[in-house]
């Protein structure tokens, strides 16, 4: 497990470092920042000075050069806009959306776990249908019209919440909410046609043959089976949360790094915007390996033994697996 | 067969059930433990007090740094609550009314004079005297921290300050200014102990207020300053937060959660609760008139007619922006209050652009509106009906809505010259209340906002900036009515109209410069 894990690590560090390279070059490309940070009649010589200052007239690759000096002694720069370090920025706005993000995915694994299993117990059934048009809207309303709905709703007519902030306990509720709609919906589609086909194969009837009780056929037996595509699928839909609950962040006045970073895009404020795709680029391969493991713990033919992986597969050894195994997908 | 039991040979997981379990129970109460650090900050929700006033802002001041505090987010907050300047613009009447100055005169060609208020100190103890004004306004316009109350009233003018005794303090500046004093009044005054190196985020002034607490990203507190020297202000603190979305700073005055919201577009939901007020904000395309077939001013001029100002006004601000025929609203110095917009005419913009056609003119090239996404509310609605109604014109018309920093590009000097004739769409705020910041910009032939000028214009541009009083604004008036005649560099489109959100249990009257600088002093409670 660790040699997997080092490998792992070594592996994710070579995109790590492109991603780092593209953003820092990409950002530069949109050029100089100097006319949102100066007054619009600022002159020739301060437009100068502002480049001088802030390092923009050196080449390209000097500029890298510094910049990866810096996080190596992990000084991340100074925002241009607020003159604060932009680490601290970072830092400050990461805890709020992996907070609102983790809390999400939870209640979303949870509750699509609960509902897609129970659709699938009767295919085609009353509840079948109910969360299989439930769980299609969920996955394709819109969150900003969400947001605006849920807001009016719940916060302006209803009153049992605040529009928004992050002021009270009952602020998590509205963001949560939206936030949670598209992958529940996405998952509890994913669960449902991992339980259907679970549900049907011949270890369950054995299961039920030796007498288990319903509870424990769906829970041990077909759940266990048919949690890997869902966790494969949630690992995404949770990545895609922590890199960018933007729309929702936006909205509520949430103060995450979704919201950070779409401001410092659109205020070229680099420093910021570099040590935010930093952060979320880290926390995004953690978050794969930590995947990687538990699809590992589900599905023992992934498990990364040093034997299984020094091992060359042969097709007719691949083959004899093919037959030879429960399917999953 | 069962190859993922709890019972695999591999011992190095532990059994995967538990494991899982385990690790989202533990995943589970770890997020919601830590979910207290965001949510226990003290709630803000409930009725209001009459000790605190709470008010929600489109984005978060990025600095409170008073040298910057001419932009917008900064200024809101800054302005005449945490710092003052020496002299301050009535936004209702125009005049200087004074502040911390209690007199001031030109006492030479290029010299200013300035008495100063000699019982005022700043919030940390400090006393404000001419040493500390000739300090903050050294730190603000002659040091090298590239402020930008600097760059926006001064360019690279610097000025000779002196401290002639404790209450005396003279201004020089290269060339005389006649409107120094309204220059300065962007300069808020900093004590001597301010960081000269570096910008600062919470500063010291000698404002009704001080920053008690900044919650970066959630909220920022401000507390009155017991030792002010003018009348206390009715609130004893004040809480900003900030909210992207229109609708729901609006729906935060709706629901109580805010008393006052800044900065809401007519149909964002505040209803009754909105305030309308001029916020010195206009709307125009401006033309880049060497370029054909912008280059024929019948094209320039068809593109005026072709424009229903008040069809525009009415289907998408309820009516409440006023149809403009110049750069600046009424209220400000040199505004020309007999021009009329251009009236709504497109069989006469047709005939225009016809005739031009006749003569050879390109009308079929094609001309791109630029506009920039967000810049206020409707603008891209605003964009396409423009698009469509100089198409109606007979005119080949793109649109192109890009971001700020891109609109930049288009706005200033050097300009986008590849992309053939352009019409940018410019919202243009007069916040000093002088036609010269306006003209200066978008008129003059080298004006880092002006895409076209005559050398006769430039003449009569530069006599008009050195006049005072009547001759000065009679001048600028004709000069609005030339452009209109002779230039049209610019289609003007309305004067618009801001909209505050205000809760019934304060009281407050907005004005011009509202958006600009929010004074809490003049916020009290509904008795």
């Amino acid at each position: 497990m660790w040699t997997f894990l080092r490998r792992r690590i070594i592996s994710s560090a070579i995109p790590l470092i492109v991603v780092i390279v593209g953003v820092f070059a990409l950002a530069r490309l949109t050029g100089n920042p100097a006319s949102l940070y100066l007054p619009l009649n600022a002159t020739e010589q301060m437009r100068e000075d502002f480049t001088a200052r802030n390092g923009f007239d050196d080449p390209l690759l000097v500029q890298m050069a510094n910049y990866f000096g810096g996080v190596l002694r992990l000084d991340f720069g100074v925002s241009l806009r607020t003159g604060e370090p932009a680490g601290e920025m970072v830092l400050r706005a990461f805890p709020a959306t992996l907070q609102l993000a983790g809390v999400t995915m939870l209640l979303a694994v949870v509750l699509a776990v609960i509902v897609g299993s129970w659709a699938a117990l009767k295919p085609n059934g009353i509840v079948d249908r109910i969360s299989s048009f439930a769980s299609m809207a969920a996955a394709s309303i819109p969150d900003f019209w969400l947001a605006i709905m849920g807001i009016w709703v719940f916060a302006i007519t209803l009153g049992w919440v605040p529009t928004s902030g992050v002021s009270s306990p009952t602020s998590w509720l509205l963001p949560i909410a939206v936030l949670l709609m598209r992958p529940f919906g996405v998952l509890v589609q994913i669960v449902r046609g991992a339980m259907v086909t679970s549900l049907s194969e011949p270890y369950i009837k054995l299961a039920r043959s030796k007498g288990a009780s319903e509870v424990r056929v769906v829970s041990r037996h077909a759940l266990r089976n048919a949690a890997a595509p869902a966790l494969t699928v949630a690992g995404d839909l949770a990545v895609g949360l922590i890199n960018g609950a933007v729309v929702v962040e936006s909205i509520f006045g949430w103060p995450g790094i979704g919201k950070l970073m779409i401001d410092s895009i659109l205020q070229r404020d680099f420093a910021v915007l570099q040590a935010a795709v930093l952060l979320t680029a880290i926390s995004i391969f953690a978050l794969n390996i930590l995947i990687d493991l538990g699809y590992a713990m589900l599905d023992a033919r992934v498990r990364p033994t040093t034997r299984a992986r020094k091992r060359r597969v042969t097709p007719a050894a691949a083959q004899e697996r093919k037959l030879n195994v429960q399917p999953t997908r | 067969m069962s190859s993922s039991s709890s019972t695999s040979a591999n011992h190095k997981f532990r059994s995967p059930r538990s494991g899982l379990v385990g690790a989202a129970i533990a995943a589970g109460s770890m997020l919601i433990l830590s979910s207290c650090a965001v949510a226990n900050s003290e709630p803000s929700t409930g009725t209001t007090s009459a000790d605190l006033v709470r008010i929600v802002l489109p984005q978060e001041p990025p600095t409170l740094e008073p040298c910057e505090a001419n932009l917008t987010s900064t200024g809101v907050v800054v302005r005449s609550n945490i710092t003052e300047p020496l002299v301050e613009r009535n936004p209702t009447t125009g005049d200087l009314d004074p502040l911390l100055a209690t007199e001031w005169e030109a006492t030479g060609d290029t010299e200013w004079t300035f008495t100063l208020r000699d019982d005022v100190t700043f919030s940390d103890g400090t006393p404000f005297n001419a040493e500390a004004a000739a300090f903050a306004i050294d730190r603000a316009v002659n040091s090298d921290l590239g402020c930008n109350v600097e760059g926006y009233v001064f360019g690279d003018n610097d000025l000779v300050v002196t401290a002639v005794d404790e209450t005396t303090l003279t201004v020089s500046t290269v060339t005389p200014d006649p409107i120094l004093p309204l220059r300065l009044s962007f300069v808020e005054i900093v004590p001597p102990s301010t960081d000269t190196a570096a910008k600062v985020r919470e500063p010291v002034g000698t404002g009704p207020y001080k920053v008690k607490q900044w919650d970066a990203g959630t909220k920022l507190t401000l507390e009155r300053n017991d030792d002010y020297w003018g009348d206390a202000p009715a609130y004893a603190e004040a809480e900003y937060q900030w909210r992207a979305e229109g609708t729901v700073r609006a729906a935060m005055i709706t629901s109580g959660e805010a008393d006052l919201a800044m900065g809401l577009g007519a149909d964002d939901g505040a209803g009754d609760l909105g305030l309308d007020y001029p916020n010195n904000e206009t709307v125009a395309l401006r033309l880049t008139a060497e370029i054909a077939p912008l280059n024929d001013i019948r094209v320039r001029q068809a593109i005026n007619y072709a424009i229903d100002k008040q069809g525009i006004t009415d289907s998408l601000y309820q009516g409440a922006h006023i149809p403009a025929a110049q750069l600046v609203p009424e209220g400000i110095v040199g505004h020309n209050p007999d021009l009329k917009p251009w009236e709504f005419d497109v069989a006469k913009a047709s005939a225009l652009v016809a005739e031009a056609k006749a003569d050879g003119v390109p009308v079929d090239e094609k001309i791109t509106i630029v506009a920039r996404n967000a810049q206020f509310p409707k603008v891209s609605e605003m964009s396409q009906i423009l698009q469509e109604q100089l198409t109606q014109a007979g005119l080949n018309v793109e649109l192109k809505m890009v971001d700020t920093s891109a609109h930049l590009q288009y706005q200033l000097r050097p300009f986008v010259t590849n992309e053939g004739p352009i019409a940018l769409l410019i919202q243009h705020g007069n916040q000093a209340g002088d036609a010269a910041f306006s003209v200066e910009q978008y008129m003059t032939t080298t004006g880092a906002q002006s895409v076209y000028g005559t050398p006769e214009f430039d003449t009569r541009l530069t006599d008009a900036s050195v006049l005072t009083g009547d001759d000065r604004e009679s001048a600028y008036q004709d000069i609005f009515e030339y452009q209109n005649e002779e230039i049209v560099q610019f289609a003007f489109i309305a004067h618009q109209t801001g909209v505050i959100g205000k809760a019934a249990a304060v009281d407050y009257t907005p004005n011009s410069s509202s958006g600009d600088e929010l004074r809490l002093a003049e916020i009290t409670p509904v008795s």
